[in-house]
């Protein structure tokens, strides 16, 4: 099987597994413990409101007929009307403005740790067994076994104590960078994100940024929770990225390099440094998994109305549609990651598909 | 009579190994003599203990042989509803039916020939096969009806309550009679009602410290009796295991996981002699009990434990901090919570929740996971891709939110199996769901490995059945490789439980859970009140720290050289 024969195979193997998800979701929804009249209407309801409900959202027809209909509404993102956190507007539009937010987040979340960990990974991998070594493996460990809701909860009390230089040297996170306490912001909220403007370059609407201030302070907003919820990943990275530092090393290839005299710097850069991103890939790429699951919980304490506060406040208030819309479009983000991953490694790595 | 005889050679091995074991104790009966008359000194030492953990487990059994029993019933209601009554009850009988059979499949071995010859019928091979598990699959039937049916099922209920009744009234060493920790100040300056009028402190320090020398000896004697086992009783002088405990002895970042670990088992396992008062009357019914005191006025009093927890409240204003004496003097080794209730005790009943939960989630995902696993890879093609498209399916969703979502479905229809542990046991089942494909996918290779070796191969041309074949041949080879998983994933079950229950979605209360216990202290970490939030986040934070080293550790013992992927199965709790 060649490299791309197993790439379109993968590629191939999520069509089904979609159709799954969405029938998944369908038995949940509309046949699990919960009658959507319920949901709707509250407990009590009966008689003819509960019909005429009923017969709205289509209770009343054959079962394959309410599959299809799902199915297809779901696949042309026709998700119908939120019930009740923004009751009667439509899904899609609450997801895209509620979007923006959690990309924000998302983004700072994947670009510290691999700033981070990936160095820590490398150095430690490069000084196994020295001081600094176990340093950041046994920060790594630790920082790995950190539930983020209890993170979130130590941050935001040590961060509010700092207001008018109430931390350690006189710290104050408020007046830090863009001072808050003057503009008399939050230091938790949703980033507005109205720095970004677009220009027509040759009728392309170009994005550049508008207002630098305003980047900086939603920068300034989403950094606790956006390190928060990329420790786990970070851990994660470091570990890897030690191993996979050890790993390459010790190769031949390495050894090789050495006895033609080649130069440390090029040595550590191109053919070490490359090759032990091989296997760091799967843990970038998973790492949105964590994101989606861990926006949850660090925006709902962070005040963030993005995506992942949107789905809780949806399970919570018993939002069904909204819910499982949710739960679709995350869904359609991981396979597409899963997808891009199979690519690049494909790209990348030419042995992906010839081992047996 | 050829079949005859293959019959025979199935379960030969089994026999044989069972057989030299007995033989050999038969011969040499001292040592095992004197460690089971160690084992039946400990087991007295907590001979109260020992029957309310015998309780607890009968009343586990029957609730899941209930909710089992339940089942063709449920399936047939669902059916009958769509399909009409008659098509319904046909539907419940066909799943009682497939429910005996799976049931007697892996037992069916054991049956004797006799059971089949006294039919008379000259059956092939495979035929018998099928004719002993039917014949079980028949036995069990009638002795279910006879539970249902006659009178027979009131013994159990009688067993039941014996137990529950010799569990209260038989002594035990480390329990809150034997040594009370509860008591009032006398007015002349002593304690009434406490161990020898020791203060409370100091009589709970030493039920503690009794406790954990007990569990010490326990652990220590169950050593001395696989010792005794290795040099007296075990056919081979040496196995693969000796070595792996070799080098689990040599890695001390595993011995220490282990210790944290053991250390979290036994504050879950002793939760009511651990904890300084009764969690039926500080917690889940405070309004029911009172207690004495010593009021300021030099009187003694009664009060409920509701009164008093009002007043013991940690929640900025007032702050019953670790170690100390609340207003009412009741001794709170870890201070007390945000809504007056002692820490101790809810963290030693927290953990409680927490192992039961994170076993029976692992339990049921490994379970899963292996079986499959060795389905695939014993029969390949489209067993294979079936469970590739369900795995892939369940990891496509992330994790944490299906959680969420299941959770609150079947709580918010107040689902019977939402009431067991407050929802606790509904979460497992969940976790259970959503962890399996991760543990499949790191068993996947292995398996498929062994599923090519020659002795497979051999066991297959011999007519050993598939089954004994996966479980003789193929399940030992991937056995330490889902236990590394396990380990590592208990912690991601731990976190994420502890997180959905902070967020109000997980466990409901009055059942003590840790993530609960940070959402009540979250507002008062700059306060005085700090130790609310903070106690239980670092609890588990060393919790979680020690399975990963635990499961580094068997990872390292198990096979220095093993290429396990830790990327899958480190990332399990970190969404949360």
């Amino acid at each position: 099987m060649t490299r791309w024969e197993y790439f379109i195979k993968r590629v191939l193997l999520t069509i089904p597994v979609l159709f799954l998800v969405l029938s998944f979701l369908f038995v949940m929804l509309r046949m699990g413990p919960i009658d959507p009249v319920a949901a709707r209407l509250g407990p009590e309801a009966d008689g003819t409101d509960a019909e005429l409900m009923r017969e709205r959202l289509g209770l009343n027809d054959p079962l394959w007929e309410q599959y299809t209909d799902f199915v297809m509404s779901f696949l042309t993102f026709d998700f119908g009307q939120s019930w009740v956190v923004q009751a009667e507007r439509d899904i899609l539009d609450i997801v895209i403005s509620s979007a923006p937010a959690t990309i924000w987040l998302g983004f700072w979340a994947i670009l510290l740790p691999l700033f981070i960990g990936i160095p820590l990974g490398f150095y430690a991998g490069l000084n196994p067994n020295s001081f600094g070594d176990y340093t950041a493996s046994f920060g790594g460990i630790l920082w790995q076994a950190l539930p983020n809701f209890w993170l979130c909860v130590l941050a935001l009390a040590a961060l509010r104590r700092t207001r008018d230089g109430g931390g350690p040297f006189g710290f104050d996170w408020y007046t830090f960078g863009p001072d808050f306490t003057a503009r008399s912001i939050s230091i938790t909220g949703t980033p507005d994100l109205d720095w970004i403007s677009t220009t027509d370059l040759l009728f392309v609407p170009v994005p550049y940024v508008a207002d630098w201030t305003a980047l900086a302070i939603d920068t300034k907003l989403i950094l606790p929770a956006a390190l928060i919820l990329g420790s786990a990943s970070m851990a994660a990275e470091l570990r890897i990225g030690r191993t996979a530092m050890l790993e390459t090393i010790n190769s031949n290839f390495v050894e090789t390099a050495k006895a033609k005299g080649l130069t440390n710097r090029v040595i550590v850069w191109k053919h070490i440094f490359r090759n032990s991103l091989i296997p760091l890939l799967p843990v970038i790429t998973s790492e949105a998994f964590l994101l989606i699951g861990g926006s949850v919980i660090v925006e709902q304490i962070f005040n963030i109305n993005g995506l992942g506060r949107i789905f809780f406040q949806s399970i919570t208030q018993g939002d069904l549609p909204m819910a499982g819309a949710l739960l679709f479009i995350f869904t359609l983000i991981i396979l597409f990651l899963n997808i891009l991953q199979d690519f690049l490694y494909t790209v990348i790595d030419p042995r992906v598909g010839y081992e047996k | 009579m050829s079949s005859r005889q293959t019959n025979v050679e199935e379960t030969y091995e089994d026999e044989e190994n069972d057989e030299l074991f007995v033989d050999l104790i038969r011969k040499n009966p001292r040592p095992a003599l004197i460690w089971l008359a160690g084992v039946a000194i400990l087991v007295l030492l907590e001979i109260g203990r020992a029957f309310a953990g015998l309780g607890q487990l009968i009343g586990i059994v029957s609730y899941l042989a209930g909710g089992l029993a339940g089942v063709p019933g449920y399936v047939g209601g669902n059916v009958a509803g769509v399909a009409g009554g008659i098509v319904g009850s046909i539907t419940t009988a066909i799943t009682a039916v497939v429910m005996l059979l799976l049931v007697s499949i892996p037992f069916a071995g054991r049956v004797p020939d006799r059971a089949v010859d006294v039919l008379g019928l000259d059956l092939t091979r495979y035929q018998r096969r099928w004719t002993k598990r039917s014949v079980l699959a028949l036995v069990l039937a009638g002795g279910a009806a006879l539970f249902a049916l006659s009178p027979v099922g009131g013994v159990t209920a009688l067993v039941s309550s014996g137990v529950d009744s010799l569990a209260s009234s038989l002594p035990a060493l480390t329990s809150r009679e034997t040594i009370p920790n509860q008591g009032y100040r006398a007015p002349d300056g002593g304690w009434e009602g406490t161990f020898m009028g020791l203060s409370p402190a100091i009589a709970w320090a030493i039920r503690l410290t009794l406790v954990f020398l007990y569990a010490m000896v326990c652990l220590v004697w169950g050593w001395k009796g696989f010792e005794i086992y290795r040099t007296h009783y075990r056919q081979a002088d040496w196995t693969p295991a000796d070595d792996t405990i070799r080098r689990f002895k040599g890695n001390y970042w595993g011995l220490f996981g282990l210790a944290i670990v053991l250390l979290f088992v036994v504050l879950a396992l002793w939760a009511p002699a651990v904890s300084p008062v009764q969690a039926e009357h500080n917690i889940y019914q405070p309004n029911a009990h009172d207690f004495q005191y010593l009021t300021d006025d030099g009187e003694v009093e009664s009060t409920t434990h509701v009164f008093a927890n009002l007043d013991s409240r940690s929640d900025g204003q007032g702050t019953v901090s670790p170690m100390s004496y609340d207003t009412y003097d009741r001794w709170a080794p870890l201070g007390t919570t945000a809504r007056g209730q002692d820490m101790m005790t809810h963290l030693s009943y927290g953990a409680r929740t927490s192992l039961i939960i994170g076993i029976t989630a692992i339990g049921l995902g490994a379970l899963i996971a292996v079986v499959l696993s060795l389905l695939a890879a014993y029969y390949k093609g489209i067993t294979d891709i079936a469970t590739v498209m369900a795995s892939d399916t369940i990891q496509a969703i992330p994790a944490l939110l299906l959680i969420m979502l299941l959770s609150v479905i079947f709580q918010e229809s107040n689902h019977p199996i939402a009431q067991p542990l407050d929802g606790g046991f509904l979460l497992a089942l969940i976790f259970a769901l959503a962890y399996w494909p991760g543990m499949w996918r790191a068993i996947r290779g292995p398996s498929l490995q062994v599923a090519e070796q020659e002795w497979v191969d051999a066991a297959k041309s011999y007519g050993q059945t598939p089954l004994r074949t996966m479980r003789k041949h193929m399940a030992p080879y991937i056995a330490g490789y889902i236990l590394i998983y396990a380990s590592l994933l208990i912690g991601g079950v731990i976190i994420s439980t502890a997180a959905l229950t902070f967020l109000g979605l997980g466990i409901n209360p009055p059942t003590p859970e840790w993530g609960r216990l940070i959402d009540g202290g979250q507002s008062y970490v700059a306060t005085s009140s700090w130790h609310v939030a903070t106690i239980p986040g670092i609890a588990i934070v060393l919790v979680v720290v020690a399975f990963n080293a635990l499961g580094d550790a068997i990872r390292d013992a198990i096979d220095p050289e093993a290429d396990v992927e830790e990327s899958e199965a480190a990332t399990a709790g970190g969404g949360a």
